[in-house]
């Protein structure tokens, strides 16, 4: 802390003080404050803000004019005075402030929530230097046989010969993932980027100990190097600062750590970032010759000066002179570049922009039930405000007078409002920080600090105007006379059901919302993804590289793997795929039948190609359309999805017939046994057209095993787990979970916006219940001198009750006919969220406006048996 | 609040403030009678509340001013130093006369016994 006073203060006073004074009371107090700090600089500094404080709320007089005979600038200290006189009223109604404070401070503190969300994903920077600089490069796959897909991993020789050409970047580097098992100790499986030589230059980050990678370290030779993460260095190297320089074993292998990232550098959402740690790319000279297969990600930097669409015109350039150089190859593939923050938060900002409008709409309803109350103080003070008006204040100051009062309830509700936020973001967060990017790190910092008062002003003048407005017009000489006559029917009861129509009619379009969303989230859960979830535990195995060198000991290891699997109790089927449904991912291969020429790359239909055990189509229940599921000892052989079967050989029968994939063996024709049921890789997308291939090699080693049990999946996970260990003690098992899990997983979003919405659309509807009871409770009372005359006029129970909810109904019909309106707006802006549902579905539609009329009149039922209950002779003794 | 008197008679907190310019002679500035006021009154009074009140006295002519010479301790701020004008004097006189007098003889019972 240092021995200065306080800047914030010094500034405050700057502003306040008048300049006659300002130099030497800015004087006083900064040598007392050296003095005080001598002995405590704490006690200091409460005490130069405890001064500070004391003279802004009361600065001292300027040289006085003979009419300044209260100082301080005029309009101020109307304010301040209006200020110091509502937190009066309030102290002395507390249950009034108290009711306006509590429900501003949830609509505000919902707002804050969000908002913040909103600030972490979509307004803050990305950690890095310059980060709207940094670029991520991809190809344009040709439409013809990818179609639908605007973007495409890249192949080494491209990434190189772009590399080579371009001048638009300043630096440029190819990155990939590859999964390492740490040996030392237990087995663990670590996710790793490699990446290329210019990374760290494109990311602008230098490493907190250590050095990232030398230029001859991106020599295969040399590689078995690493640099890590911030949380590995912590978890597994006890955050030791002569880390660097120290060895690890992963997969037998020997790597040196060289570096250690900062801890910011993994904070944020893209995954190059996310890992714990990196490894140089080091591509052979044979890797970095393939151009025609597809497996890398780049990430760029554009040079000072160039704008995105130089680049990406200079990527196209390029790209088409590749084309004509290597036509088999790269027939159709164009290049482009997007910025790497749009990539990050592109997804979730449609979902997010719309939570934040839904909880602006509650805050809305929110304002219009406060104005209800307001109003109805405002009826009972009209005394108080009519003498004050015959003192002599102005309409001006008295429309000042109560817009301060809503204001200063309103900065109480914010301030509340913050510390809900606070609660309901450290809830959130840990929830969402898988499924939306950058969520986990939604705080409370300036930005949303500014939202807040903000927020707070702007519904404390949005509650408070209208009242304020009518309290100015207020009749002196009426109100005055009337003694302390409780007020009239007709006063403010036009306003009153304005409110009301507002309310019902926002709450009938966060309903909708919410409903809509529901659907939608069922449709998605019960949606027939081609397999049957329910019973399933999956486990991924990864049986390395390092270890596993020939194709046979893979075999060998998954055979007896399957074996020890089957004979597990409660296990009834087992088999494996390199990519399971519904994780995302997955590869896509061009497919040639035999008999038919193989066309040019761009003009290829293809496919989704996944690797699989014998059993594994059982496993999942995927139906056998026609033809046989693999068997163990089957070569080379594969099954062909429906849809597959109808896009490559149209009408005749593909069973026995053979095909080629050209990526894997250009060569090998392979068989097919059967035809199966499609099956979809995302819920909300079409199945696509899948080939399952049974290899009697397997080239690669990380596979997901599903296991269907009798009875509950998770039972067995314990034992499924050893099975892999009894085999291979230093194999990792990642990601064991049942099929049910991996499926709910996929709808984090869709169920955090949903049960988002459903609580907005609860909240408002608890509002617009609360605010059709006030009114019509104020309309009742204001009307017991009719209702008295008619039930002496013999005016029945059930007259008065109809009189009252009728009243209480009027304005709510109107509010959902505008609902209506504004819900078919809205949907529009949801068409693209919702999944098997339309956003403007009718059936929901009047479910909603049904359920908002039953609350409405449920709502108005209590006033109404109230009216019921005037005793005649009581009310008109009454005057 | 609404309605300060005109009268020349001082009120209390000014008396505090003109024995505090008297006591403090050359050095009678702002903080000085602050802390002066504190020390010997018990009164921690906010340092405009103190200005306020020079600001009044000097209108009144019970005080005259000058502007001394920035000091590195007051963050190269000057400071402005007050002193009793005669009728400052007289006003501060007839003042503690007063009440010397209503309070004579009376001191003990003050006092709890």
């Amino acid at each position: 802390m240092s021995s200065q006073p306080p800047r914030l203060a010094v500034r405050l006073l700057s502003w306040r003080l008048p300049d006659a004074c300002r130099e030497f009371i800015l004087g006083d107090l900064e040598e007392e404050f050296l003095l005080r700090a001598a002995r405590s600089k704490p006690a200091a500094r409460r005490w130069f803000w405890r001064q500070t404080l004391r003279s802004i709320a009361r600065p001292p007089a300027t040289r006085p004019s003979s009419e300044a005979r209260t100082p301080g600038d005029p309009f101020m200290r109307t304010v301040l005075s209006d200020v110091r006189h509502a937190l009066r009223v309030f102290v002395r109604t507390p249950s009034y402030a108290f009711a306006v404070a509590a429900v501003l401070a949830l609509g505000i503190g919902a707002n804050t929530a969000i908002f913040s969300i909103v600030n972490a994903v979509l307004l803050r920077p990305l950690p890095f230097e310059q980060p709207d600089r940094m670029v991520r490069l991809f190809h344009i796959p040709p439409q013809a046989t990818f179609p639908g897909m605007a973007t495409f991993s890249l192949s080494p020789a491209n990434f190189l010969d772009w590399q080579h050409d371009s001048t638009s970047f300043d630096g440029m580097a190819a990155y990939s993932f590859r999964q390492l098992t740490l040996t030392s100790g237990s087995a663990e499986a670590l996710r790793v980027a490699v990446v290329g030589p210019d990374f760290f230059r494109v990311v602008r980050t230098q490493p907190a100990l250590g050095r990232t990678f030398l230029p001859e370290e991106h020599d295969p030779a040399r590689s078995k190097v690493l640099v890590v993460s911030d949380g590995f260095w912590r978890s597994h190297m006890g955050a030791a600062p002569d880390a660097a320089g120290r060895t690890l074993t992963f997969d037998g292998e020997t790597y040196t750590v060289v570096g250690v990232m900062p801890k910011q550098f993994s904070g944020n959402a893209w995954g190059a970032t996310m890992v714990p740690m990196w490894a140089p790319l080091a591509w052979t000279a044979k890797e970095r010759a393939v151009r025609e297969n597809h497996n890398y990600q780049a990430i760029a930097r554009l040079k000072d000066g160039v704008d995105l669409g130089h680049a990406k015109s200079e990527l196209e350039v390029i790209s088409k002179r590749l084309e004509q150089a290597y036509p088999s190859e790269n027939a159709g593939w164009g290049g482009t570049a997007i910025p790497l923050q749009e990539l990050i938060v592109g997804d979730v900002r449609g979902s997010l922009l719309l939570l934040l409008a839904a909880v602006a709409l509650v805050l809305l309803i929110a304002c219009a039930n406060v104005a209800n109350l307001i109003l109805a103080r405002a009826m009972n003070r009209r005394k108080e405000i009519a003498i004050r008006a015959a003192l002599g204040a102005g309409r001006r100051r008295v429309f000042q007078h109560l817009l301060t009062e809503s204001v200063v309830l309103a900065m109480a509700g914010g301030a509340a409002g913050v510390l809900l936020a606070k609660i309901a973001i450290n809830a959130g967060t840990a929830m969402l920080s898988n499924q939306i990017p950058r969520a986990e790190e939604a705080s409370i910092d300036a930005r949303v600090l500014l939202f807040v008062l903000g927020a707070s002003l702007l519904t404390g003048v949005l509650a408070g105007i209208v009242p304020a407005l009518r309290a100015g017009r207020t009749d002196l000489n009426d109100t005055l006379k009337e003694g302390g006559r409780s007020d009239t029917a007709g006063a403010g009861g036009l306003t009153r059901r304005a409110l009301i129509v507002a309310e019902v009619a926002l709450s009938l379009v966060l309903l909708m919302g919410a409903g809509v969303m529901l659907r939608s989230l069922h449709a998605l859960r019960t949606v027939d993804a081609g397999f049957n979830a329910t019973n399933i535990l999956k486990l991924d195995v990864n049986a390395p590289d390092a270890r596993y060198k020939e194709p046979a000991q893979k075999t060998t290891f998954y055979v007896s793997l399957l074996d020890r699997l089957r004979a597990l109790p409660g296990v009834e089927s087992a088999g494996w795929v390199d990519t399971l449904p519904v994780t995302g991912g997955g590869s896509v291969q061009p497919l040639v039948i035999e008999g038919s020429a193989e066309r040019k790359p761009s003009e290829q239909p293809t496919v989704s190609v996944r690797v699989a055990s014998e059993h594994y189509l059982k496993t999942m229940q995927i139906p056998i359309v026609r033809g046989r599921d693999f068997e163990r000892g089957d070569g080379d052989a594969m099954l062909v999805s429906a849809s597959a079967a109808k896009l490559l050989w149209g009408t005749t029968d593909p069973i026995g017939r053979r095909a080629t994939l050209p990526l894997i063996s250009r060569t090998n024709a392979i068989p097919v046994l059967g035809i199966v049921g499609d099956v979809k890789e995302a819920l909300a997308e079409k199945a696509p057209p899948t080939v399952y291939l049974h290899s009697r090699e397997l080239v690669f080693g990380d596979v997901s095993v599903a296991l269907r049990t009798s009875g509950d999946p998770t039972v067995v996970s314990k034992a499924a787990v050893a099975a892999v260990h009894d085999l291979d003690a230093q194999i990792a098992v990642q990601g064991v979970h049942t099929m049910s899990d991996v499926i709910e997983e996929q709808l984090i979003a869709e169920r955090f916006r949903t049960l988002l919405l459903e609580v907005f659309a609860a909240a408002a509807l608890v509002l617009a219940s609360v605010g059709i009871y006030s009114v019509l409770s104020y309309l009742v009372r204001g009307r017991r001198r009719e209702i008295g005359i008619r039930t002496a006029l013999g005016a029945q129970t059930a007259d008065v009750v109809r009189l009252v909810v009728v009243e209480g109904l009027k304005p709510a019909l109107l509010g959902i006919a505008v609902g209506v309106a504004g819900a078919l707006a809205a949907a529009t802006l949801l068409e693209t969220l919702v999944f098997g549902v339309k956003a403007s579905d009718p059936l929901t539609l009047s479910v909603v406006a049904g359920g908002l009329l039953i609350v409405s009149v449920a709502a108005s039922l209590l006033p109404a048996w109230r009216a019921a209950r005037v005793d005649p002779l009581t009310v008109l003794r009454e005057n | 609040m609404w309605f300060k008197s005109r009268s020349s008679a001082l009120g209390d907190f000014e008396q505090l403030v003109l024995f505090g310019v008297l006591r403090l002679g050359a050095e009678a500035y702002g903080a000085a009678i602050r802390q002066e006021i504190h020390a010997r009154s018990g009164r921690d009074v906010s340092i405009n509340a103190v200005y306020t009140t020079l600001e009044r006295l000097e209108d009144k002519g019970l005080l005259r001013s000058w502007i001394g010479e920035p000091t590195a301790q007051r963050g190269g701020r000057r400071r402005k130093g007050y002193a009793l004008t005669p009728a400052g004097t007289a006003a501060l006189r007839q003042a503690y006369h007063a009440l010397r007098a209503m309070a004579d003889g009376l001191e003990g019972r003050l006092n709890p016994r």
